[in-house]
């Protein structure tokens, strides 16, 4: 009963580049794979995600390259390739007069399902968003995170195979945020159904994402699984109360590096395993220095980013 | 952090459940569009208020068929023609209708940016105006023909032979053409206007005052060159402004037998004819410009 497509790439794109009139560039030469599972798309507002999705829903051609979902070309299977894809967009899209049941039923329609086929999973897509009686009541009564919910369920009534979502917590608070954000991971993780999240919060994707795909004016900055993002990201924060630079020294000598922080007072020492630990609580004890803090930290993805871009290598 | 590298498929106690049954085609999708469309523009699936310009203007249009039912009965001749029945009553209503219940199809959607879900549903972008256009027709072509026929059902009750009978249905079949061809293109007016503005309140007055307006400004004009019996080109052609007067004269110059009460179009009835079917072309042609605008926004 796995939803999933197997190792099949869900998204395969090949030079891509979108070229809008007024010559602005929103896609440059995009040749990016994504695999079946949670995937993140993060870039700056702007980077290219929404013209993208626009592309892999086949609203608009591209001006060079090709670009597939499962399989499918998107210039010329484009409604096939709508009948596999549930989206959700950032802006609201929501007419306040319906019900949410109406609303959900309606577009389940418009994916092509039977009406009585429609009613029902109109019902079960608003009851796996967690809205249940409030389903009856017009949208126009609905909080911000409510309405992100029925976007989420209209995107989900089809049986799709893949969602894309667009900036998904949008204008939620943080409560929200995380409600939508757990929502998400369990749709990817217990329906097998693949998402591609797209969102310029790169601390709040990492969280859910199997994968992570970041791109920047239109170009790929990187795409790979989030154990090796955040894997090079592993520090050991060490912080005493004096003697920093001697313990600097001190750990050189055994074989490690470290670098001190903005305030001076901790020091960040790169985790290679568990000796580190060893290594870095032997250089404390040796030096009898007033040790206040050892713990394990993570850059966030954001952080790493920063510094590629800084350094320009990988 | 997730945890999940792979899709699991483990069915969670709420049981997400897949659908392996029929889907249904891009033509089914549109024909499913077009009876949720028809339905609104009727005011069914939406509030008790929707419903009342509805419902008014039914009952406006079918009273002329009533009181001609009435009439009948008390051994009067039929009171009016299948092809024109109660012309003013029938632009006033028409108006009001559409002016109310194209931007209930439209505007709403354009409002509430609904559009981006309906496009990344398997339909194509002609799809969407082109079922809102069939819908509104249909609906139009409720409100027009269902007084013709209860006119001629109320005739024909107190028909003496079977002769009379074939006569009033030989009369009412260019009457129900006639309605037709007005909810032909009032409904392609009616559309691309109120396209062309998501706020409700100003794309019917946009409709109301298009119509009224350009039905006034013909009537004058008519007037000024000196009524329907004037032989003057300018009273012949005044007709034009009006979309109203352009269908009066198609039909006039289809051979329309009764008297219309404006336009006259004498010798340049081709031209009405040209200016309609140009007229239709354009507020297709614009309301599906409209909409693929719409869709790469």
């Amino acid at each position: 009963m796995t939803g999933s497509t197997g190792s099949e790439a869900v998204i395969e794109t090949t030079m891509l580049t979108k070229v809008y009139p007024g010559d602005v560039t929103a896609l440059d030469g995009l040749t990016v794979t994504v695999a079946p599972g949670v995937t993140g798309l993060v870039g700056a507002n702007g980077a290219g995600k929404s013209t993208l999705i626009k592309i892999l829903l086949g609203l608009i051609p591209p001006t060079q390259g090709q670009a597939k979902v499962l399989g499918r070309d998107c210039q010329t299977n484009a409604e096939t390739i709508r009948t596999l894809l549930g989206y959700m967009p950032e802006h609201d899209c929501l007419p306040p007069d319906v019900t949410a049941t109406e609303f959900v039923t309606h577009l389940g329609r418009m994916s092509g399902l039977p009406p009585t086929v429609a009613k029902e999973r109109a019902a079960e897509s608003l009851r796996h968003v967690g809205l249940h009686e409030e389903r009856y009541r017009l949208i126009g009564t609905y909080s911000t995170g409510m309405k992100q919910r029925v976007k989420l369920a209209q995107a989900l009534v089809g049986d799709p195979r893949l969602l894309l979502l667009d900036e998904p917590t949008n204008g939620l608070d943080p409560a929200g945020r995380t409600a939508m954000l757990e929502l998400i991971a369990r749709i990817g993780a217990e329906f097998g159904i693949s998402i591609v999240v797209a969102s310029h919060l790169l601390g709040e994707i990492e969280r859910i994402c199997d994968h992570l795909v970041a791109i920047e004016g239109g170009r790929l900055l990187r795409a790979d699984t989030i154990t090796s993002f955040t894997q090079a990201s592993q520090v050991l924060a060490v912080e005493v109360e004096e003697g920093l630079a001697q313990l600097l020294r001190e750990l050189k000598a055994r074989g490690l590096t470290g670098t001190t922080q903005q305030d001076q007072r901790i020091l960040l020492v790169p985790l290679g395993g568990d000796d580190t630990y060893d290594l870095v609580r032997d250089a404390v004890a040796d030096l009898a220095l007033p040790l206040c803090r050892l713990e394990q930290r993570r850059h966030q993805v954001e952080e790493l980013f920063r510094d590629e871009e800084g350094a320009a290598h990988v | 952090m997730s945890e999940t590298t792979q899709a699991t498929g483990v069915i969670h106690d709420l049981g997400y459940r897949r659908y392996d049954g029929p889907r249904l085609g891009r033509a089914q999708i549109v024909r499913a569009l077009i009876w949720h469309s028809f339905r609104s523009s009727w005011g069914i699936g939406r509030g008790v208020k929707a419903k009342i310009i509805p419902i008014l203007a039914c009952i406006a249009m079918l009273l002329p068929a009533l009181v001609n039912a009435f009439a009948v009965s008390r051994g009067n001749a039929r009171l009016f023609g299948y092809d024109v029945y109660s012309p003013q009553l029938r632009v006033i209503v028409i108006t009001i209708f559409i002016a109310a219940q194209a931007p209930e199809l439209v505007s709403r959607d354009l409002r509430s940016h609904v559009l981006p879900l309906y496009f990344s549903r398997p339909i194509r972008r002609g799809d969407y105006p082109l079922a809102k256009y069939i819908a509104l027709t249909a609906a139009l072509l409720l409100l027009i023909e269902v007084p013709l026929l209860v006119t001629y059902v109320g005739t024909i009750a107190s028909a003496k032979n079977g002769h009379a009978v074939w006569n009033e249905t030989k009369a009412l079949i260019p009457g129900l053409g006639v309605g037709l061809m007005w909810a032909v293109l009032m409904a392609a007016i009616g559309l691309v206007l109120a396209s062309l503005t998501g706020r409700r309140a100003y794309a019917t007055g946009i409709v109301a005052i298009a119509c009224f307006l350009t039905w006034t400004v013909s009537e004058v004009l008519i007037q000024a060159e000196g009524g329907m019996e004037s032989t003057s080109a300018g009273a012949r052609i005044a007709g034009l402004f009006s979309p109203f007067n352009i269908l009066d004269g198609i039909r006039i110059w289809l051979g329309g037998t009764s008297q219309g009460e404006d336009a006259n179009p004498g010798h340049f009835g081709p031209l009405y004819g040209v200016v309609g079917v140009l007229l239709l072309a354009a507020c297709l042609g614009g309301l599906a410009a409209r909409y693929r605008k719409v869709s790469r926004a």
